[in-house]
């Protein structure tokens, strides 16, 4: 099974779900109130649970209300604002799609001119295109935001971080799961302790860590950032692999071994395939590191490297905050990493069952 | 070619190279080799800043003296060593001897007291309500409810900062305006600025605790809640003689991962209003950064925060050993 199968089942299988829900729902209520007239289950406890399922809503809606409340902003256009009722309730007063290309600007094939030279001979011809475009900004918007740029610092910086990354774990993780080596368990505990206090001790050793990129003159650098991104990734990764991998059973490889394989072409062959749910797991948490972390990148980049986050954050002036445009920013940058979360809850939930260690 | 042929060839070239003695005891170790990359990346990015941080807080360095040579300067280790001199403990009694040091940890260890106690009574109290049986669709409600912990740290605190905006229309403005109250200037105000971090903090962590609490409510025994129930005892007995006891050692693991969080908690304060009015609501990390950044002391910052991460340090070791939290992590 490829991962790209393994994930459209999964995603198969939720939208199923959540397309079969109404029906199993109105099937319950059926059941309920004819339940009801036929005496068999008593009103009052059917009253009770209608309460308070309907206060629990009710307090979800309430809690998530900083959320619900950004994107009422933003649906409003860019001069949504605090300062004027019109704007700031949490029944939007109109809607306006401006913020939001704002944020994302023209949406267009770039025009370009390719020159192909054969080999060889003095043939030679040109390709060329215009731009083409989707969507105008201009026609609704002033200007446009500098999204792009950063959205495109963020992808090159978290790109980097997963190869960095990848190279470093998923052989360690292997070794781990599947090799016997002098101070394992000591390793492993130290790098689950780490999972929890890494990032508190990363922020206390800022200082020292400011200079030394300073000194060695590789600040603005994104492919150090990555590096050190990629570092900071490897305990909690290396753990979360090593669990997926310990939950494959051995007797395929067993069954390479008795063909004559070596390991090597165990581990690549046999493991490695088997590992990809695993492997796609550790890449989403990876590649969110380079995309969330705000306090190094904003420390070491200059403007022209800014990641998404410090971009998000340049928006906010001390006196003047435009909250329409920051709202459409805010969200645009965010929604992918609720998706990814939401598709992969199982496993944080999974995560934390410390059973892990064992073996 | 595949890669596993490539592999072979590669060997083959190893076994002509190598001597077999030092093949043999590669052998034994060969694991270690694939390990090594990653503990090498992680220990050269966690310890060696830290241990240059303690460098630091011995010496006068500010950025004059430390960039002396220019980036990447080959003087000393890497340009590490420029021309800042040792000062002894000089930093430390600076520090130690600066009411707002104190201010600041005072203010800190406040912090971690009373967000701890509200991230674990919010969190027990909503993991309650989306394990109850009158509670319909509560596994669709679960995975709605975390979603602040989904969210990108940087992105809701500057919403909360937002929402406590001292503009007539921010959210927590317009709630007290509807409460009958006359509107705030949140973050202009110590104590109120220190109470809307909290409220942040709160927001921020509870999906956590959340996790913990609800695995854990799904391992109470069943059979000791009929056999409570049986007896006749009522909600509140039957949640603190038969559920509080098997809870509590997960939550209180789960506390001290959130309390060590909390201490160095540096975003919320930083976005809001520079842990300010007046430096009032510095919280120890962001204190010695301050201190590093804004004042251009790099010593006496590294001093703050490796003094942080001592305190932090003997709380976890305290915590750990009085719980004996290490249990928890050997699992089965």
């Amino acid at each position: 099974m490829t991962v790209r199968e393994w994930f459209s089942n999964r995603i198969r299988n939720d939208v199923r779900t959540v397309v079969q829900k109404p029906a199993e729902w109105r099937e319950d209520v059926a059941y309920t109130v004819d339940g009801m007239r036929r005496g068999t289950i008593d009103p009052l406890d059917v009253a009770k649970t209608v309460l308070a399922t309907l206060a629990t809503i009710v307090f979800v809606f309430v809690l998530l209300i900083p959320v619900y409340w950004i994107f009422i902003i933003a649906l409003q256009g860019e001069g949504a604002t605090l300062y004027s009722t019109d704007s700031a309730g949490l029944i939007p007063s109109q809607f306006d799609p401006a913020a939001f290309v704002w944020v994302i600007g023209d949406i267009a094939i770039p025009g370009a001119i390719v020159g192909i030279t054969i080999p060889f001979t003095d043939v030679e011809f040109y390709i060329s295109w215009p731009r083409i475009v989707f969507l105008d900004a201009s026609n609704y918007v002033d200007s446009t935001s500098d999204f792009p740029r950063y959205f495109r610092n963020s992808m090159f910086i978290s790109f980097w971080t997963v190869v960095f990354a990848m190279l470093m774990i998923v052989p360690a993780a292997y070794a781990f799961s599947r090799r016997e080596f002098a101070g394992r368990m000591k390793l492993l505990y130290g790098y689950i302790l780490f999972t929890q206090v890494g990032a508190g001790l990363g922020i206390a050793s800022v200082i020292a860590l400011y200079t030394i990129f300073s000194s060695m003159g590789v600040t603005n650098n994104r492919l150090v950032l990555s590096f050190y991104y990629a570092a900071m990734a490897v305990p909690f990764n290396t753990w979360l692999l090593k669990t997926y991998m310990d939950s494959i059973p051995t007797s395929l490889e067993e069954a390479a071994i008795m063909d004559g394989a070596s390991p090597f072409r165990v581990a690549w062959e046999v493991v490695l395939p088997l590992a990809k749910p695993g492997i796609a797991t550790i890449f989403i948490f990876i590649f969110l590191v380079g995309w969330m972390e705000f306090i190094i990148a904003q420390l070491i980049l200059s403007p022209e490297h800014y990641t998404l986050p410090v971009g998000l954050f340049s928006l906010i002036d001390e006196h003047n905050v435009p909250w329409g445009q920051f709202s459409a920013f805010a969200l645009v940058y965010a929604s992918p990493v609720v998706f990814i979360y939401m598709f992969a809850q199982r496993y944080i939930e999974d995560g934390f069952s410390f059973g892990g260690t064992k073996g | 070619m595949s890669l596993s042929s490539v592999g072979d060839r590669t060997r083959e070239r190893y076994q002509a190279t190598v001597p077999e003695h030092v093949r043999d005891r590669l052998e034994e170790h060969r694991p270690l080799l694939l390990v090594l990359p990653g503990l090498i990346a992680f220990s050269l990015f966690m310890f060696f800043p830290l241990a240059y941080t303690i460098y630091l807080s011995f010496t006068d360095a500010e950025p004059a003296t430390v960039f002396q040579d220019g980036p990447g300067g080959l003087t000393g280790f890497f340009g590490l060593r420029g021309e800042e001199s040792f000062v002894g403990l000089e930093n430390y009694i600076a520090v130690f001897s600066d009411p707002t040091f104190w201010n600041s940890l005072g203010v800190t260890w406040l912090f971690v007291i009373c967000s701890v106690a509200l991230k674990v009574l919010f969190g027990v109290g909503i993991a309650m309500i989306m394990t109850s049986d009158r509670v319909k669709g509560r596994r669709y409600m679960r995975s709605i409810i975390i979603i602040p912990w989904a969210l990108p740290p940087i992105f809701t605190i500057t919403i909360w900062s937002g929402i406590f905006s001292s503009a007539q229309f921010g959210l927590a403005n317009q709630a007290v305006i509807f409460l009958g109250f006359s509107e705030q200037a949140w973050l202009n105000d110590r104590w109120m600025a220190f109470a809307s971090y909290l409220l942040t903090e709160m927001w921020l962590a509870y999906p956590f605790m959340v996790i913990i609490t609800v695995s854990a409510l799904q391992a109470v025994s069943d059979e000791l809640m009929d056999a409570a129930k049986v007896d006749g005892a009522g909600y509140f007995h039957r949640f603190w003689h038969v559920t509080v006891p098997s809870i509590k050692r997960p939550v209180m693991f789960a506390a001290i991962l959130t309390a060590a969080a909390s201490f160095t908690q540096f975003l919320i304060p930083y976005v809001f209003n520079r842990g300010g009015p007046n430096r009032a609501n510095e919280l120890i990390v962001l204190h010695g950064y301050q201190e590093a950044f804004n004042f251009n002391a790099y010593g006496a910052g590294a001093a703050i925060m490796m003094s942080a991460v001592a305190f932090i340090g003997a709380f976890m070791i305290v915590a750990v050993w009085k719980g004996r939290l290490a249990e928890g992590v050997d699992g089965p």
